[in-house]
C-alpha cells in the first residue's frame, strides 16, 4: 500500500505579523498528519512564532532554512485532532 | 457617459459613493457621469455599535440609519443585492435581474461572520459579529448568568476588527465585576496567535492587564470544533476547554457575489493592489475595505481610508489626469480594556504598531467615533481626519515594486505530490 505525503509551500513573503503564522494556520488546518509544509517569510518573527507553535502543538519543525532575503521554515504535520 | 457602480452600501461603499457624487457633481449634472449604489439593506448599522449591544446593554436602534439618508444628492442608491460581477462584459446583475453597465466598478462586498464553518459553532456559541440580534442575545445570557466558564474564542482568522475578542473579554470582566459576580466566574481567552494580541507591542499591553483581571489565555488554539451538548471546545492542536458560555468570533470569508462571480480567492476576497486599490488583471475594477485579500485590518477605518485613494483614482482616470494616489496600509484599531480605558492599535505597512498605555482620552475618541460615524460618511469630516490620521496615501510610485503588491489567486498555498 503506498501513502500519498503533500507538500504544500505558503508564500508569505511580504507580510507581516501575523499574516505567516496565520497562513500556516490555513495550510495546516487542511492538511493531513505527515503533510509537510514550507512556509517561505519575510517577516524575521516568524521563526520565533512557528517554532513555538511547533513546540507547544506536538508537530515537527524540520528545518528553518535562511535563504537570500527571506526564511524557508519546514514543518511536518505529526498531531492534528481528527 | 462615465457610469460607475459601486457594489455594497457598507461604510467603504456609502464612503465611496459619497465621494464620488461630490467629486462628479459637475459631471452628473450635466448627464455626464453617473454613480450608482447598489446594496441589500435599507438599514445601515454602525457595526463597532455591536461590543455595546453585547456587553454594555446598548440600545440598537441607537447604531441604525436609514441608508438613504447617509447619501449625498447625485447618488443613486439601488436596494437590490448584486448577484453577478461580470468584469469581462462589464456588467453587474442584481437580484431582480437588472443588468447595469459600467466604465468603473468598486467592490466594496466586506466580508461575511459564518458560524457554520466550524462543526457546532452555530449551536454552540453566541457572537457578534452577525448583527445587533445576535449582540443582544449576548446581553441577555450575561445578566442571567450566575457564574462558570464564559470562554472567547477566536474560531478563524481573519476577522473583522480584530481588537474585538479583546474587548469582548474586558468588557465582560467590568460587566461581572460591577455585578458583583467576578469571583464567581471564569473568563478563558482562546486565541490562534502566539499571544493575547497578534501584534507583539500591543500584546505587551494587554497580557499584563488579562493577568491582572485574572482572564486566563490559551495561545495557538485553532478552533477545530465545538460540541454543544457537552459544551465543549477542541482546537486542531488538540487542547479541549469545557465552557458555560462561548462566545465566539466565527470565520470569515467573501460575499457570495464575488464567490459565484469567479472574481476571489478560495475564501472568497478579492485579489487586489494594496497601494492602488486596482483588481488584479481589471481596468477601472477597484476593490476596497474587508472585501480585499489585502493583508491588513478588516476594519472600517482601513474601508474609510481606501475609499479616498479610490474615489481620487477614479476621478483621475475620467479627467485622464496621472495624479493617483496609493494608499500606505494606515490602519488604527480602537480597543476599549474596561474601566473606561482604550489604546489605538495604529500602524501602516512599513511601521509595525508602537508600544504605548491605556487612557481615558483615548476611550473617550473612541467613543466619539460612534457619533461622528454617519457624518463621516459623507465627507464632511476629511480635514480632521487628515489632521488624525497624518499620512494615509501617496502619489502613485511606478516600476518594478508595483508587481510585487498584488497577491494573486490561489498562490498563496500550493500543494504538490511528493512521492505516491
Amino acid at each position: 500500500m503506498s501513502t500519498v505525503e503533500q507538500r504544500k509551500v505558503v508564500d508569505s513573503r511580504g507580510s507581516f505579523c501575523p499574516g505567516p503564522i496565520t497562513d500556516l494556520f490555513k495550510a495546516y488546518r487542511s492538511a493531513q498528519l505527515g503533510d509537510v509544509i514550507e512556509l517561505l517569510a519575510t517577516d524575521p518573527a516568524a521563526k520565533a512564532d512557528v517554532t513555538a507553535w511547533a513546540q507547544k502543538s506536538g508537530n515537527e519543525l524540520l528545518d528553518i532554512v535562511d535563504e537570500q532575503g527571506y526564511l524557508r521554515i519546514i514543518v511536518k504535520v505529526t498531531k492534528k485532532r481528527g | 457617459m462615465q457610469r460607475v457602480v459601486v457594489v455594497g452600501s457598507g461604510d467603504g461603499g456609502t464612503f465611496t459613493a459619497n465621494l464620488l457624487a461630490s467629486e462628479l457633481r459637475d459631471e452628473i449634472r450635466g448627464g455626464l457621469a453617473s454613480v450608482q449604489l447598489i446594496g441589500e439593506h435599507l438599514k445601515h448599522p454602525f457595526q463597532p455599535g455591536n461590543l455595546d449591544i453585547a456587553f454594555k446593554g446598548a440600545d440598537p436602534k441607537n447604531y441604525v440609519k436609514d441608508e438613504t439618508d447617509l447619501l449625498r444628492k447625485g447618488v443613486d442608491f439601488i436596494q437590490d443585492p448584486a448577484v453577478k460581477i461580470d468584469c469581462a462584459a462589464r456588467a453587474v446583475t442584481t437580484k431582480s435581474g437588472r443588468i447595469l453597465g459600467y466604465e468603473f466598478l468598486v467592490i466594496a462586498t466586506g466580508a461575511v461572520a459564518d458560524p457554520s464553518r466550524v462543526p457546532g459553532l452555530a449551536e454552540g456559541s453566541m457572537n457578534f459579529h452577525t448583527g445587533e440580534k445576535d449582540s443582544r442575545k449576548i446581553w441577555e445570557a450575561i445578566q442571567s448568568f450566575g457564574g462558570g466558564t464564559v470562554v472567547v474564542a477566536i474560531a478563524g482568522t481573519p476577522h473583522k476588527c480584530p481588537p474585538s475578542p479583546n474587548e469582548a473579554a474586558f468588557m465582560l470582566d467590568e460587566f461581572f465585576r460591577k455585578r458583583g459576580v467576578r469571583e464567581n466566574v471564569t473568563i478563558r481567552f482562546l486565541t490562534p496567535y502566539p499571544r493575547p494580541y497578534p501584534a507583539e507591542k500591543i500584546s505587551k499591553v494587554v497580557e499584563p492587564m488579562f493577568h491582572e483581571k485574572g482572564i486566563e489565555v490559551s495561545t495557538f488554539f485553532n478552533v477545530d470544533a465545538v460540541d454543544p451538548v457537552a459544551k465543549k471546545i477542541y482546537s486542531l492542536e488538540g487542547d479541549t476547554f469545557d465552557y458555560d458560555l462561548l462566545i465566539a468570533v466565527p470565520p470569515h470569508h467573501g460575499a457570495d457575489v464575488v464567490v459565484n462571480s469567479g472574481i476571489g480567492d478560495e475564501d472568497g476576497y478579492v485579489p487586489t493592489d494594496r497601494g492602488t486599490m486596482k483588481v488584479a488583471g481589471q481596468e477601472g475594477v477597484y476593490c476596497i475595505g474587508d472585501a480585499t485579500n489585502i493583508p491588513v485590518s478588516k476594519s472600517g477605518v482601513v474601508a474609510h481610508l481606501q475609499s479616498v485613494v479610490v474615489a481620487h483614482n477614479i476621478v483621475c482616470e475620467i479627467e485622464k489626469s496621472h495624479d493617483l494616489l496609493e494608499y500606505n496600509g494606515r490602519i488604527n484599531c480602537p480597543m476599549e480594556v474596561g474601566h473606561h480605558r482604550a489604546i489605538f492599535v495604529s500602524a501602516t505597512y512599513s511601521s509595525p504598531p508602537t508600544d504605548q498605555s491605556p487612557s481615558l482620552v483615548k476611550y473617550y475618541m473612541k467613543r466619539s467615533f460612534a457619533m461622528i460615524y454617519w457624518r463621516a460618511l459623507n465627507g464632511s469630516l476629511e480635514r480632521m481626519f487628515d489632521v488624525f490620521f497624518g499620512q494615509t496615501r501617496f502619489p502613485i510610485r511606478d516600476g518594478p515594486e508595483r508587481e510585487k503588491q498584488v497577491i494573486p489567486v490561489n498562490a498563496q498555498v500550493r500543494g504538490e505530490k511528493k512521492s505516491a
